[in-house]
């Protein structure tokens, strides 16, 4: 009988199974997707039908992406990390190719930063790849190399790493070049830098952006953005406005909430690109402390399960790859919702699996799917692995 | 460090990390929610004002003086309204409001009010219609009703009404004024501001990042303000306002014909025989045409009266002299009824010439316009006499700029000796109500409510229409004057000397000499033999007879047509009654009053200076501006409306003040003198009253002595008619006047209407009608300024009237006064018969204004 049963089931839902997926860390990705479309419905359609459009046009737009990025997350789920080894050069190659045509003219422009590429009616943001790629190559470099890591391979990280990072600095993308730093910290850490070599680095990292600073090579809105941080009250209705409207909207949900619907700084549009960069004050104001504490629980979830991917990876180059993709998280977590509850200077990273914009949910989708492959095959031997999968 | 260990880090890192979120979450939505619900509400709510209606102003009958209504009024809100929708926008509205787009863009780009613009104020019911049932074409537009003031009569009462309109810097200053706000000018517009505003109301708004309204969330009802009870009586406020008008026009008509008189007879003659030729040509012309053909003429003006009338036979032909007048004066201001303008007002683009009035037209070339320091600099030329101007600058004699525009000027060529305007006041002399007031050239206040056009404002800024200046305008009250020091005389036994007759001369004039301490002694006319060693002295010792001062009021003095003194240095002094050369006569003082005969109150003033005279003790000799001051002149009365001049009682202080200040004012040196105080005892030299003034000195010395407070405001009453307050009478002074003075006062006044022998208004009063008897007045001519007479330029007298009715039991003083009008038994007089007609005998009792005779 129970052997019946076993039969008619999917093989990777068998208790049993090596092929069984990570179920945990499935339901939380699916929930935190399932929250932001809610989220960016609640924060787009009181706009859309002021303006006589379609409520649920924002909402059916980023759900399309949330279907292609689901089925991203299973193709990518099915990638054996050790076959993909073999093809980190060229990815790598590719994305710094990409990079390199959004400065072109074909690159598109948003506001001051031009960070697109206009592909007709699909835009495309080359540096969410990016951080995947430079993922993988900081990995393959790292899995070789002995440890504790010599100064030369820590070089040679660095460099990997400042390539994309000058690409995407001239676009200009401060928050996705700070993405690439502590990924790399990260991965240097747990790939066996020493310490001497960590805290080397970091203060290079700090000298250069004095250094940046004083040539003039940030551009005045970054400074801009960082300083009015500082102080948001001083110029309520300049750069920081979206900050102190976001602190206003959180701070004013309390406990539970003000309901689904009824937050008036959501719902009226008091929060700028909301369903973008700032989705999590959606969350804080709909929801209050109880519904901003679930999500940030579940990017916990999330996070722990990447970790415990990490430590029961087969190969180093898994075990580097994930806790990579772990890092990349943490930090666009850390910073983007730091960014609404002003613990953090507004940068514009995007919400993991919540904020709305195509590129980011199905690059995201994809790190989180090849870190899930490191789990489904994390006590296989490559004979055991079925080819078909 | 195997890597477990490390993974075991940057766990702790991670979670951290997500632990500071959750920290801060909590302090925020637990610790400090209420803060934030508070910055969240604020967020979201905005507030607008809803306007209260201003309270209205009744007469003292209760008709309606100034009222509100509600308007349609079109605002935008422009954050409904896409950037690039705006043009289209305007230039829909444009079209439907008549308005230039570019003024409506203007508007969108300085909008002020918070995203909310007024495009039109006032729109008809079918406008109102039209834009709602076409809301595609005019996005973020909405109709909304406003209270717009009215005001059903119109121009009648303007002046104590006064306008209304935006706040400036100093109206900004007062508390609960907003630049959006409507506040009073002028008038009792102004001096009840505060009650006649109300208090607005407001709604609130919910609303969403974008403005835009979502709900209702509150409304505070607006306040309308409290109304006024005026005191006075429309229908007299219209008889005055018809009779000042009246009388303006037809002080300018004889003005006009004076000047007609004054050109060579031949001249005048054969321009008026060559315009009837002309016409006569004309009107043959016409009457061949018209009875030669059938077609219409389309050379005259009215074609609809060439259809059937057959055009006059030749010999019919007249011309009117007055508009022949017009050629005469090619270049002079002449209205179309001949009738002279004050001020012509010409326009010049650059480059090009305008036609100035004069006798010999000349023409003003505008030659360039530059900039200089931020100033438009206008570069002129008259003849071969070039000038630079700006603004407001005078030049050429009688040409004034109002306006250099980048490219073209405007100047006003003023008319100096045209009637410019007439001034009226009715007091009741038994409270200081004032019945009617106002003057001439006037306005409507309508022409205020929702804004006025810069012409508009420039062309009633030309005639000064706005000014009240029967509050405002400052006159040498000149004979009306003569009352003060005849009441003096009654009070004092204080009578003039009895100098003889004739033009010889009576004794030296005494100014205080600053280098002689004793020259009061020294020059004193009644002994001035032997103290001066000039050649003078043996004039005076061939009289036998010193002068002696008169006893009594019946005592009669020998009043010639001229006046001769001799100063301290020796030269002779003359000074020319108006009747010079014919004189009056032998007149006591109420003679003298009656006839208006000023040795009388020179020689009065003149032995009051001689015998009082003392630098140092000079409230000893100011008896006469102590009298003056004591009956209200001097100091402002404190009537309850804006901008109230003091006027000016002159004394030795206020001249020397003037001395050291420079002012100008006064002659830059000697000493203030007794033909100083000469001018005074007859209204003249630096003697400044208005009229309102004028009128409650004299409601005083009729009424027994009582100085009022003048005021406009009766009653204030609120939204329900429920009398909220009363203006309070307020007595200023009470002046201890002997009833004889008043019995005689009254009984003078009586006669200077009635007296056929030497009444100055007889002429005017004498087709008055019934009831003539219980009225009377004084009638006086200001000399303006001592201009070289010309051919063109004719000095022109301010002319007034003060009446009092009934003589006996005075319930009405008329204050007139007509600015350059001529004489005021001429010109004056007339004006204040009409009103006290009115007054007396009905309005069924006002016969036609004719000129009265030219009398002091």
């Amino acid at each position: 009988m129970a052997y019946t049963v076993q039969d008619r089931s999917p093989v990777f839902l068998d208790r049993d199974s090596p092929l069984r997926p990570d179920i945990t860390l499935v339901v939380a990705y699916l929930v935190l997707a399932a929250i932001g479309l809610l989220m960016v419905y609640s924060a787009t359609a009181p706009g859309l039908s002021a303006r006589g459009l379609d409520p649920t046009a924002e909402l059916k737009e980023q759900a399309i992406f949330v279907v292609i990025g689901f089925i991203v997350f299973g193709v990518a789920s099915s990638i054996d990390l050790m076959e993909l080894k073999g093809f980190v050069g060229p990815i790598y190659a590719i994305s710094i190719g990409l990079l390199l045509v959004v400065l072109t003219p074909l690159g598109d422009s948003e506001g001051i930063a031009q960070r697109w590429i206009d592909l007709g009616p699909i835009q495309f943001q080359p540096s969410e790849f990016a951080k995947l790629a430079v993922i993988l190559m900081l990995a393959s470099l790292l899995a070789g190399a002995a440890v504790p890591l010599t100064w030369q391979t820590t070089l040679r990280a660095v460099v990997f790493v400042a390539v994309p990072a000058f690409l995407i600095f001239s676009q200009p993308d401060l928050g996705t070049m700070l993405v690439f730093g502590f990924v790399l910290l990260v991965m240097l850490f747990v790939g066996g830098a020493t310490l001497r070599q960590l805290g080397f680095l970091a203060l290079v990292g700090v000298i250069g952006t004095v250094g940046l600073f004083q040539l003039n090579q940030i551009d005045e809105y970054q400074i801009n953005r960082l300083t009015a941080f500082l102080d948001p009250a001083s110029n309520e209705l300049s750069l920081s406005y979206n900050q102190v409207q976001s602190e206003i909207a959180i701070g004013s949900g309390g406990l539970f909430g003000k309901g689904l619907f009824e937050g008036s700084q959501t719902n009226l549009q008091f929060v700028p690109v909301q369903a973008s960069d700032f989705i999590f004050t959606a969350v804080g104001e709909q929801f209050g402390f109880v519904g901003g504490a679930i999500v940030i629980a579940l990017f916990g979830v999330i996070l722990f399960r990447l970790l415990v991917t990490a430590r029961s990876a087969r190969s180093r180059f898994s075990y580097l790859v994930v806790t990579g993709i772990a890092a990349m998280f943490a930090f666009h977590i850390f910073v983007n919702i730091g960014m609404t509850i002003r613990l953090m200077p507004v940068t514009g990273l995007p919400l993991p699996f919540m904020s709305s914009g195509g590129t980011v949910f199905v690059a995201m989708s994809a790190a989180l799917g090849l870190a899930h492959s490191a789990w489904i095959r994390r006590n296989m031997t490559l004979a055991e692995r079925p080819s078909e999968l | 460090m195997n890597s477990t260990m490390r993974l075991g880090v940057v766990g702790i890192v991670f979670f951290a990390l997500l632990g500071l979120l959750t920290l801060r979450l909590w302090t925020m939505q637990i610790g400090e929610v209420e803060a934030y619900e508070e910055r969240a509400l604020s967020n979201q709510s905005r507030v607008v004002a809803t306007p209260a209606p201003r309270g209205d102003i009744y007469d003292r009958n209760g008709v309606k003086l100034a009222g509100t209504r509600s308007a349609l009024a079109v605002v935008v809100d422009l954050l409904l309204v896409e950037e690039e929708e705006r043009e289209l926008l305007a230039r829909n509205l444009a079209a439907f409001l008549d308005t230039p787009a570019s003024e409506i863009l203007d508007q969108f780009a300085n909008d002020s009010q918070g995203g909310r613009v007024t495009v039109a104020e006032d729109i008809s019911e079918v406008d109102a219609t039209l834009i709602v049932e076409h809301r595609e074409e005019f996005p973020g537009v909405s109709v909304i009703p406003q209270p717009v003031r009215t005001y059903p009569e119109g121009e009648l009462a303007a002046h104590v009404i006064g306008y209304i309109g935006r706040p400036n810097e100093e109206d900004l200053e007062r508390e609960d004024v907003k630049p959006t706000d409507v506040v009073g000018k002028a008038g009792v517009e102004r001096s009840y501001d505060a009650l006649l505003r109300g208090s607005e109301g407001a709604i609130e708004y919910r609303v969403d990042a974008k403005r835009k309204v979502l709900s209702l969330a509150g409304e505070t009802v607006p306040q309308a303000g409290g109304s006024l009870v005026l005191t006075l009586d429309s229908a007299l406020q219209e008889q005055l306002q018809d009779s000042l008008r009246d009388g303006l026009v037809q002080a300018r008509r004889l003005e006009m014909r004076e000047r007609a008189d004054s050109l060579v007879e031949r001249s005048r003659s054969e321009r008026i025989a060559d315009a009837l030729a002309e016409a006569q040509e004309a009107a043959l012309a016409r009457f061949d045409e018209a009875t030669g053909s059938t077609t219409t003429t389309t050379t005259t003006a009215e074609p609809g009266q060439d259809d059937d009338d057959v055009p006059a036979p030749p010999e019919e032909v007249t011309v009117d002299p007055l508009t022949v007048l017009g050629s005469l004066y090619p270049g002079l201001p002449i209205d179309d009824d001949g009738i002279c303008v004050p001020t012509q007002r010409v326009t010049v683009a650059e480059g090009e010439s305008g036609v100035l009035s004069g006798i010999e037209p000349r023409f003003l070339k505008v030659e360039s316009i530059d900039t200089l320091d931020d100033d438009l600099v206008a570069t002129v030329r008259i003849g071969t006499d070039r000038y630079t101007v700006s603004d407001n600058d005078s030049f050429a004699g009688t040409l004034q700029v109002l306006v250099v525009t980048e490219d073209e000027v405007i100047v006003y060529h003023r008319d100096r000796w045209c009637p410019v305007r007439s001034v009226g006041v009715v007091l009741d002399p038994n409270d200081g109500s004032v019945l009617a007031m106002g003057s001439y050239p006037s306005y409507d206040p309508s022409v205020f409510v929702g804004g006025i056009s810069q012409t508009d404002f420039a062309s009633l800024g030309t005639a000064s229409a706005l000014q009240n200046f029967a509050v405002q305008g400052l006159y040498a009250p000149a004979s009306t004057f003569k009352a003060v020091p005849y009441v003096l005389a009654l009070e004092e036994s204080y009578y003039p000397l009895d100098r003889g007759v004739g033009d010889k001369e009576v004794g030296d004039e005494a100014p205080a000499e600053e280098e002689s301490p004793d020259s009061a002694a020294d020059s004193s006319a009644a002994d001035s033999e032997g103290s001066n060693g000039d050649s003078e002295t043996t004039d005076a010792a061939e009289e036998a007879e010193e002068p002696q001062p008169l006893l009594s009021d019946t005592d009669e003095y020998s009043c010639s047509g001229e006046f001769k003194f001799r100063l301290s240095d020796g030269t002779v002094q003359t000074k020319r009654d108006w009747k010079w050369p014919q004189g009056h006569g032998p007149l006591d003082l109420h003679g003298a009053l009656q006839a208006s005969c000023d040795l009388y109150f020179w020689d009065m003033a003149l032995r009051l200076w001689d015998e009082r005279n003392d630098e140092t003790g000079v409230d000893k000799e100011n008896l006469l501006q102590e009298y003056s001051r004591s009956l209200g002149f001097g100091t402002a009365t404190g009537i309850d409306l804006p901008f109230e001049r003091d006027g000016l009682v002159p004394d030795r202080a206020w001249f020397r003040e003037e001395q050291r200040a420079e002012t100008g004012r006064v002659r830059p040196d000697g000493p203030w003198v007794g033909g100083d105080l000469m001018d005074i005892a007859v209204g003249q030299g630096a003697m400044l009253s208005t009229p309102l003034q004028l009128a409650n000195g004299y409601a005083a010395m009729v009424n027994g002595g009582t100085v009022w407070q003048p005021r406009v405001v009766d009653q204030i009453v609120d939204t329900d008619g429920e009398v909220v307050d009363e203006y309070p009478r307020v007595p200023l002074q009470q002046v201890d006047l002997d009833p004889r003075t008043v019995r005689m006062l009254r009984q003078d006044l009586q006669q200077v209407v009635n007296n056929a022998e030497r009444g100055t208004a007889r002429a005017a009063f004498a087709d008055f009608g019934p009831n003539v008897e219980i009225v009377g007045g004084k009638t006086g001519t200001g000399e303006v300024i001592k201009a070289p007479r010309t051919e063109a330029f004719r000095q022109v007298d301010n002319a007034f009237f003060v009446g009092v009715a009934p003589i006996n039991s005075p319930d009405y003083v008329v204050s007139i006064v007509v600015e350059r009008g001529g004489s005021g038994g001429r010109v004056a007089a007339p004006v204040a018969r009409q009103v006290l007609q009115y007054l007396v005998n009905g309005p069924e009792g006002v016969t036609e204004l004719a000129p009265g005779l030219d009398a002091d």
